[in-house]
């Protein structure tokens, strides 16, 4: 039985090479994310992590809230002097201050180095004690010492021709500073942290520009030989002042790595659904290949039933193939997954939307789960047609039958319209009728899959409509019709990977589009701004202060309104909130406050938005406990509820002046600015840009460059994740490439028929091609109807996040829709070849 | 050329000719002679049978005459026009506009109705149908309640006299039938080459038919015996009975 299963594969090399390649592209995906994610975890891991090996204990203040990152979230500083009861601790080898914060390096001219994917731009003091240093080594130069010398990451230093002895600019929360460049740092084998830059200085100078004299963000030790972290953790416990604890390094360890794991987890899932949908695809492809490649072997199989083989042989025969060529193609995925990773990582690079990463990571994980999964969807995906070929009586296989003609049956009509109804019901309902949320997504998976369901009753329909400008082609067109129509659930299961590629695609195209509406809407709607100060980097996290005060008494500004961000905790929930100032936002704001005023928030005051009050009750005098990770608990006050976003997201503001004192200095995010009454607004512009080019963390923008870069950053995004799905797309075209090559195969002698009856080859590959659009038509038409009707449901879904425009790209959908009828003819040439050459006398003559 | 006086291309009778025609499969020692040297006229408005025991190459004789395969030597004549050194394409067309085909089975497409399959020749060539040519071929054929089914949903008999319908719709100068009643039970066969021989009859066309059914070659004007790959005799105005001795003779 094992050498007729291996006869069979081999038999037909472009099944098995067609077979092979798809469900290796679903594996690359799946493998290739693998990848990407493990190594963004070990470059996390290297930022968070790593850097404190070497280091036993720290002494740090309590907090009742943390959070791993975001803006505000570190601890309170630790008085300088709790150093020095520290190091007389017994046990205590070495005990240094540790202390870090922003830090933006910039190149020999004076321009920023920007980092990308929202990697940090930080500083950090470095520790004289090596072992506290943990991974951080000294690649060229000499450690930091003194007020004007600083170590930057390797990466920098290389890329921007920094060379030691050279004197850069460094930004901070104050005043710029100057520093001689005196070496280059790596991190465990890397020359950066991550992504990010890194700039070292001595203990002294890092209290000085990064926190504040007289005290250090935690402590770091360093235990006696024999002594371990626990002991030591617990010793340093009894001598520490009341509001600061003692931990050992390895529970700090535990906290980095989880926190990674939380900042990675969204990351995940997005990798997780683009791959789960290739694979979706894929096993799509498989089991429609199988399904042919099964039927057109019912013969064979028929005759090994006839000669004696048992049902159970004979599945057991098909199931091997599957199995093997399941193994076999899964390891050409997780090779070519490699690839797909370093693609994927070049493509974030070019698109500017880099994460953090390392060299690439190929854990044994990555090998085991492609294997299992790429092996066990093809024996999944070839379990019911092998099941159905030998259900088969042998002498029916071996009559001669019309090959693939197949009708829908009643049941599958019945559920797929079922789920279709329930899916739409429910998205209505969590749209308009205040269903949750769960019920929304349920009936968005419903509506696809009843549409997968379902689709083959829509073949015929389509394809009338698809074919009626074709019935100009004449014969070949109208063949090539009847063709399509012939097997409506295979051409709607090949039609199908289409159809998903492309309702992702087009219903990200729509919501990005009703997003970049809605973007549009806030800035010209919900501000009064003249002009917008911003962060140099899209993705930068914001600017110093210092630069308000600049632009403030730049000539022909009236105003500059700061505003800040940062994450706490609000009435016991994690909540992100923005920091305004109270004095000015009203004036450039339109927040729509229904009750009570900006201007009453002072230092307890807190503004919340009108779900939220809601949803808790609050009025204006309410009581809101906030906890903050560097101050702790403080109990706020509800000064005005705001009914209209849009400017602000958040769900709580502050005064900027509660932010610095609750949670420390912070950047500023952005800066709204109105110029004078007759002031020229691109001569304030410019004379904002003047001042600023002291300042590389900032720009200045009008609200169209505003809106083109927002536009920009969007469109990005949306690359990225077409890019993500055309490879579900690419999967998609093989399928059609091999129903269609299996189809040729099947139909050797109609076509030999053809050609003798004169039909030239030349019609015959126009025959092959026309299926093949009106193949990818289906799948394109009713992907763009269901993505646009996806795109519209999600841009709904979340008007209460500001989004409130909606619309629809319609020339972008026409192209889409364009490429998928050019992808068909492209994926037609191979079959169409081999249709065209046919041997007339080989498929006219019975055998 | 070879030619004798009798077979001139240019005798207007001679539907389709073949002058010293071999075709031999593999190479060197391997090499099997289907086909063996084969001089042969076949006159227009005839119907002409060629018969022969399995292995004596009628199949690739006809197969030859009609284009479907090359010889390895010799010329083809369809009419006045040489075919053996045509181009695909020009084949093709040939095929198409001046020849009628009908096979042993699977003559039909599927996906088309007995009147579409009809006229599927005209429609690959672009040209409109003769209604009531065609309306009388169907007549002819019996058919006329059965045009609209599929070939599904016909009997073996009905799918030949469909195909031989076909063979006839676009009036082709030359009809070949290869074993057209091979896989039909007698009175089927009986009522497909009853047919031909009315087209043959009546329309004066032109048939040739492989056969190796002493039966179905008697309703022929003349059979041509091969065996070995070459034409041993023939038979003009042949009944069943003399067929068949001279079958036994040759041993078949």
């Amino acid at each position: 039985m094992l050498t007729s299963t291996f006869r069979g594969m081999v038999a037909n090399k472009l099944r098995l090479a067609l077979t092979t390649a798809s469900i290796a592209l679903g594996i690359a995906f799946l493998a290739g994310t693998l990848v990407l994610t493990d190594t963004m975890g070990l470059a996390f891991d290297q930022l968070f992590g790593k850097v404190s090996s070497g280091t036993d204990a720290v002494v740090r203040t309590q907090s009742s809230y943390t959070q791993s990152a975001g803006i505000g979230t570190t601890r309170a500083p630790i008085d300088a002097r709790v150093l020095d009861d520290v190091a007389d601790v017994d046990g205590v080898r070495v005990a240094e201050g540790s202390v870090s914060g922003y830090a933006l390096l910039t190149d020999n001219d004076g321009k920023a180095i920007l980092t990308s994917g929202g990697a940090p731009t930080s500083g950090y003091s470095m520790a004289a004690d090596e072992s506290l240093r943990g991974d951080v080594t000294i690649l060229s130069g000499t450690a930091p010492s003194g007020d004007a010398e600083v170590a930057i990451d390797a990466t920098s230093a290389e890329e921007h021709d920094i060379e030691l002895g050279s004197t850069i600019n460094v930004l901070f929360h104050g005043p710029t500073r100057q520093f001689t460049v005196v070496g280059t740092v790596g991190f465990g084998g890397e020359k950066d942290l991550g992504g990010s830059t890194s700039a070292y200085f001595d203990a002294p100078t890092a209290q000085r520009v990064l926190g504040e004299p007289g005290s250090f963000d935690s402590i770091g030790v360093a235990a006696d030989d024999g002594v371990t972290q626990k002991q030591l953790a617990e010793s340093l416990d009894a001598v520490v002042p009341d509001g600061t604890e003692a931990v050992t390094g390895a529970a700090v360890s535990k906290e980095n790595a989880d926190a990674v794991d939380k900042e990675l987890e969204v990351v995940r899932i997005m990798f997780a659904i683009f791959a789960g949908i290739a694979l979706f695809v894929g096993a799509f492809i498989i089991w429609n290949t199988f399904t042919m490649t099964i039927t057109q072997r019912s013969r064979e199989i028929a005759l090994l039933r006839a000669i004696g083989a048992t049902r159970r042989q004979v599945l057991r025969g098909l199931l091997t193939e599957a199995l093997v060529l399941g193994a076999a193609a899964s390891a050409i995925g997780i090779a070519l997954g490699l690839a797909v990773a370093k693609g994927l990582n070049a493509l974030m690079d070019v698109l500017g939307f880099s994460l953090p990463s390392t060299s690439l990571q190929l854990e044994p994980r990555t090998v085991v789960v492609s294997m299992l999964v790429g092996t066990l969807v093809t024996v999944a995906a070839a379990l019911v047609p092998a099941r159905r070929a030998t259900k088969v009586l042998p002498i029916e296989a071996l009559r001669e039958a019309t090959p693939g003609e197949a009708k829908v049956s009643r049941r599958r009509a019945v559920i797929g319209l079922t789920l279709l109804g329930a899916g739409t019901a429910g998205v209505l309902a969590g749209l308009y009728a205040d269903a949750s949320m769960k019920v929304f997504g349920l009936g968005l998976v419903a509506v696809m899959v009843g549409v997968i369901v379902s689709l083959p009753l829509a073949v015929r329909p389509l394809t009338s409509l698809i074919a009626a400008p074709m019935r100009l082609r004449g014969l070949p067109g109208e063949l090539a019709q009847q063709n399509a129509r012939r097997n409506t659930r295979r051409t709607a299961s090949t039609a199908a990977a289409l159809m998903i590629g492309l309702t992702l695609v087009v219903s990200m195209s729509v919501f990005a589009s009703s997003l970049k509406d809605s973007f549009s809407e806030v800035i010209g709607d919900k501000t009064s701004a003249d002009l917008f100060v911003k962060p140099s980097s899209a993705q930068g996290l914001g600017f110093s202060p210092s630069v308000v005060q600049e632009v403030a008494e730049v000539p022909g500004v009236d105003t500059i309104s700061p505003s800040g961000w940062g994450q706490a905790r609000f009435g016991g929930a994690d909540s992100s909130y923005s920091a305004v100032d109270p004095a000015t936002a009203a004036g450039l704001m339109r927040l729509d406050l229904s009750q009570g005023s900006l201007g009453d928030l002072g230092t307890d005051g807190v503004v919340v938005s009108r779900p939220t009050a809601t949803s808790n009750g609050w009025t204006v005098g309410d009581r809101v406990e906030a906890d903050f990770a560097a101050s702790g608990q403080h109990e706020l006050h509800v000064v005005g509820i705001y009914e209209s976003k849009g400017w602000i997201a958040d769900n709580f503001i502050v005064s900027l002046e509660a932010q610095n004192a609750f949670a420390g200095p912070q950047l500023v995010t952005s800066g709204l600015v109105s110029i004078d009454d007759g002031a020229d607004k691109a001569a304030v512009q410019d004379a904002i840009t003047a001042v600023l080019a002291d300042h590389p963390d900032a720009k200045v923008l009008d609200q169209a460059g505003f809106e083109a870069e927002a536009g920009g950053f969007i469109d990005t995004l949306l690359t990225f994740v077409t890019v993500m799905l055309l490879l579900a797309v690419v999967i998609a075209l093989l399928g059609i490439v091999n129903t269609l090559a299996l189809s040729v195969f099947e139909r050797t002698r109609e076509l030999g028929l053809l050609r003798a009856v004169g039909m030239t080859r030349n019609q015959v590959r126009a025959m092959v091609r026309w299926e093949s659009v009106v193949i990818s038509l289906i799948g394109a038409l009713s992907g763009a109807g269901l993505g646009i009707g996806i795109g519209l449901a999600l841009s709904r879904a979340l008007e209460d996040q500001g989004i409130t425009g909606i619309s629809i790209p319609a020339p972008q959908i026409v192209v889409y829709v364009a490429l998928a009828a050019v992808a068909g003819v492209l994926a037609a040439v191979g079959p169409a070849r081999s249709a065209a050459k046919v041997d007339v006398l080989k498929a006219v003559v019975t055998d | 050329m070879t030619t004798s006086t009798l077979m001139s291309p240019h005798q207007t009778t001679t539907a389709a000719m073949a002058v010293d025609v071999s075709k031999s499969y593999g190479i060197g020692d391997a090499a099997v002679t289907a086909v063996d040297d084969v001089s042969v006229g076949l006159a227009q408005g005839e119907f002409t049978a060629i018969m022969g025991p399995s292995g004596s190459g009628k199949s690739t004789l006809l197969h030859m005459l009609a284009g479907l395969d090359r010889p390895t030597s010799g010329q083809i004549y369809l009419g006045d026009t040489e075919i053996t050194s045509l181009k695909d394409k020009t084949l093709t067309l040939l095929r198409r506009d001046r020849i009628g085909f009908i096979f042993q089975s699977f003559n039909l497409l599927p996906t088309m109705t007995a009147a579409e399959n009809i006229v599927l020749p005209l429609r690959i060539a672009g040209r409109k149908p003769d209604e009531q040519w065609v309306a009388s071929i169907i007549e002819t054929v019996g058919l006329a309640e059965r045009v609209g089914h599929r070939p599904s949903e016909l009997s073996g008999g009905q799918q030949q006299r469909v195909a031989a319908a076909r063979a006839l719709a676009s009036r082709p100068q030359i009809v070949f039938a290869d074993e057209p009643t091979g896989a039909l039970d007698s009175a089927s066969g009986a009522e497909l080459l009853a047919f031909l021989r009315t087209a043959v009859n009546e329309l004066g066309q032109t048939v040739v038919m492989v056969t190796h059914d002493a039966t179905a070659a008697a309703y022929a004007d003349r059979v041509i015996f091969l065996a070995d790959g070459r034409i041993v005799d023939e038979m003009r105005s042949p009944t069943a009975d003399s067929v068949f001795d001279y079958m036994k003779h040759l041993g078949a």
